[in-house]
């Protein structure tokens, strides 16, 4: 099973009004920051709101949701001790208003589903979407992952004690997957491994790498920036590698008390 | 290669089980109870309500209280477990577990978010360690023994379904030998003053695809099937997940549109991976939530797709309630039992039919019928649509 990333856009490289990204005022108006966010940086993946209607799956990838909303509702519900709330910010709250909102905007009927499993999420939505691709039930994917960092997120946590070792993170990322080789292919993902225990860097490269150059991007739970699904940015560092002469990057992910996960990427040949 | 359903669990307000689940749905006995007695809240509304506290589902569960496990979670445990224990899984089968919820551990947030609003020091920790929706998946597959390849989802209302949609794929592409799906979520403050606000939950229990009906019952629980490869399971199956699909109606986050767009394309679509013909469908558990929205749009997509042949269908959220990302696994159980029991079951509380559509559920409890193809609804908010067909 392979299947190849087109074009891919961080939340950081964004550069198109949000405006122009997100023309219906009354969505975008009732979009929180985090569906802002990621709403973004799909359509400015895709190239613009008129090109939603070209995809046949939407997939979207979050461990934590749309907190912001959810704060906001369970708040008000304790303030107002349950009276006359405002039900906006729980409409908004559920984990796949995302990809409800990327539907919404493009009228798109195709496939539409939301992984929610911590910092396993993106690396599920990928699976799926690689399933769809090689059983020829989608053409053209949409994959994105997104969470968001909130001040109460940063408190609770920081007493928990994760910041002793991690910076607090955020962020989101898209990117278009097909089963064959189009003009706008950049690299391809050649393996996803979900191994059932821990492994060394070493370990990573004689398991997985083809080629003596390969290059590990190895991520485990030591002095990092920590949010679910960060590996989706490093899949788009793994992939500004292989544009920049990589022939092979291995992608090992493991954090947040899941089981690790690999990714083996390859430039197109 | 065909799908096989091998294991069944199932809670719910009709209790824990499914002898129990049963016998309440053919004794035609709803759970819906007048008020919250175990959910912490000030709203006297009917909901369908596992009575039994978080102390209880420990103990059943046999966790250590201290373990504090969410509600969620908790009744996870109890249908995975019956599940499991029902397909006789060979010692050596790569079991995996597809789990959808949609409050996660909201449940016990609630609690924490009082005390942590009066003062940030405050609330304690162990009221959001299972905050996340990961956290119930992986304490149901820790207590059930489930060590293969899991995974969360959450479509809002839908959920369970897609949890069995990606369930079917996983078995095909040979990662699992046997995969457990379903769903399992809680009653919360958060979700009953949602719906609440959203000005669609009825006061009195819910009359679903009736002409008075004015909205939902919110419900709890799980349910769980567990899928083999045909052939490769020691038990006979209950029946064959022959078809799923999923598709949006990109009409609006919360309502659906009015023909039912994509409820239509969902049933559809799963007709058309299982290779039947809409006229071969015996029975359908429709979504049926009893707001004025989903049932006159799930009824003219149900009139759009059988035409003026819709075959026997019902709603079971009058004896549920709403159970939200449980509800698709909830009722795939019922519709497994539908086909393996050959029963219908009833859309209680219905008497007139909605003006518009004029269509009349299955009013009572049918036994020895030949139901052989059963399509199960479930459709939820941000548009998502998903239909799952059992075939005999």
């Amino acid at each position: 099973m392979r299947c190849f990333v087109g074009k891919i856009v961080t939340h950081e490289e964004v550069q198109s009004d949000l405006k122009q990204l997100i023309p219906d005022a009354a969505l975008r108006r009732r979009m929180s920051r985090v569906v802002k966010m990621a709403v973004s940086t799909a359509v400015e993946c895709l190239g613009g709101v008129a090109e939603i209607p070209r995809v046949d799956a939407i997939l979207t990838a979050t461990g934590w949701g749309c907190l912001a909303d959810s704060e906001k509702f369970l708040r008000n519900l304790i303030t107002e001790q349950e009276q006359l709330l405002n039900p906006t910010p729980f409409i908004q709250s559920t984990f796949n208003t995302v990809g409800g909102q990327i539907a919404l905007l493009g009228h798109n009927h195709c496939y539409n589903l939301t992984y929610v499993n911590r910092s396993h999420s993106f690396e599920d939505a990928l699976l799926d979407g690689m399933m769809r691709l090689a059983d020829g039930e989608s053409r053209r994917v949409l994959l994105g992952a997104f969470d968001e960092m909130i001040p109460s997120l940063e408190t609770i946590t920081r007493r928990m004690g994760w910041w002793r070792h991690h910076t607090a993170g955020e962020g989101s990322c898209f990117m278009t997957l097909t089963p064959e080789r189009e003009a706008d292919s950049v690299a391809q993902v050649v393996q996803l491994d979900f191994p059932i225990e821990e492994l060394s860097a070493e370990e990573c490269r004689v398991r997985y790498a083809t080629t003596p150059d390969a290059e590990l991007i190895y991520c485990d739970a030591t002095y990092e920036e920590l949010y679910p699904t960060r590996s989706a940015a490093r899949f788009s560092e793994a992939v500004q590698r292989i544009k920049a002469g990589t022939k092979e990057v291995v992608l090992y992910n493991n954090c947040m008390g899941m089981r690790p996960t690999v990714l083996v990427l390859q430039w197109l040949g | 290669m065909r799908i096989a359903v091998t294991g069944l669990g199932v809670v719910s307000a009709l209790g824990v089980g499914v002898d129990r689940n049963f016998a309440a749905l053919a004794a035609e006995q709803s759970g819906i109870s007048p008020e919250p007695r175990i959910l912490k809240t000030t709203h006297r509304l009917p909901v369908g309500e596992l009575k039994l506290t978080n102390e209880e589902l420990h103990r059943m569960c046999g966790v250590e209280l201290k373990e504090h496990l969410s509600r969620t979670a908790l009744l996870g445990i109890l249908a995975v477990r019956e599940a499991i224990e029902d397909a006789r899984l060979a010692s050596d089968a790569r079991v995996g577990l597809v789990s959808a919820t949609s409050v996660g551990g909201m449940d016990l947030t609630e609690h924490f978010f009082e005390e942590f609003m009066a003062d940030e020091r405050r609330g304690r920790l162990r009221d959001v360690r299972m905050h996340d929706c990961a956290a119930s998946t992986e304490a149901i597959a820790a207590h059930c023994h489930i060590r293969g390849y899991r995974t969360t989802i959450s479509t809002a209302c839908s959920s369970s379904a897609n949890a069995i949609l990606q369930g079917m794929k996983l078995l095909r592409h040979g990662i699992l030998d046997a995969v457990v799906v379903g769903g399992t979520d809680a009653l919360s403050a958060f979700t009953l003053n949602g719906f609440k606000s959203l000005m669609i939950l009825d006061e009195a229990p819910c009359r679903p695809f009736d002409a008075s009906r004015r909205g939902l019952n919110l419900g709890e629980g799980a349910g769980y099937l567990v899928l083999q490869r045909e052939g490769e399971h020691a038990r006979d199956p209950y029946c064959y997940v022959a078809g799923a699909a999923n598709s949006n109606d990109a009409h609006h986050q919360t309502a659906s549109s009015e023909e039912g767009n994509g409820a239509l394309l969902a049933m559809q679509g799963a007709l058309q991976m299982a290779g039947v013909d809409p006229s071969a469908v015996d029975y359908v558990n429709v979504h049926g939530t009893g707001t004025g929205n989903n049932d006159l749009s799930e009824g003219r997509a149900l009139l759009r797709l059988f035409g003026d042949r819709v075959p026997a269908f019902s709603s079971t959220k009058g004896f549920t309630g709403h159970t939200l990302a449980a509800a698709g696994g909830i009722e795939a159980v019922y519709s497994a039992l539908a086909i393996a029991r050959g029963v219908r079951y009833a859309n209680l509380r219905f008497e007139t039919p909605i003006a518009e559509h004029g269509l009349v559920p299955e009013k009572h409890h049918q036994t020895a019928c030949a139901v052989s193809t059963v399509l199960s609804n479930s459709f939820g908010f941000g548009g998502n649509c998903s239909s799952v067909l059992f075939t005999k």
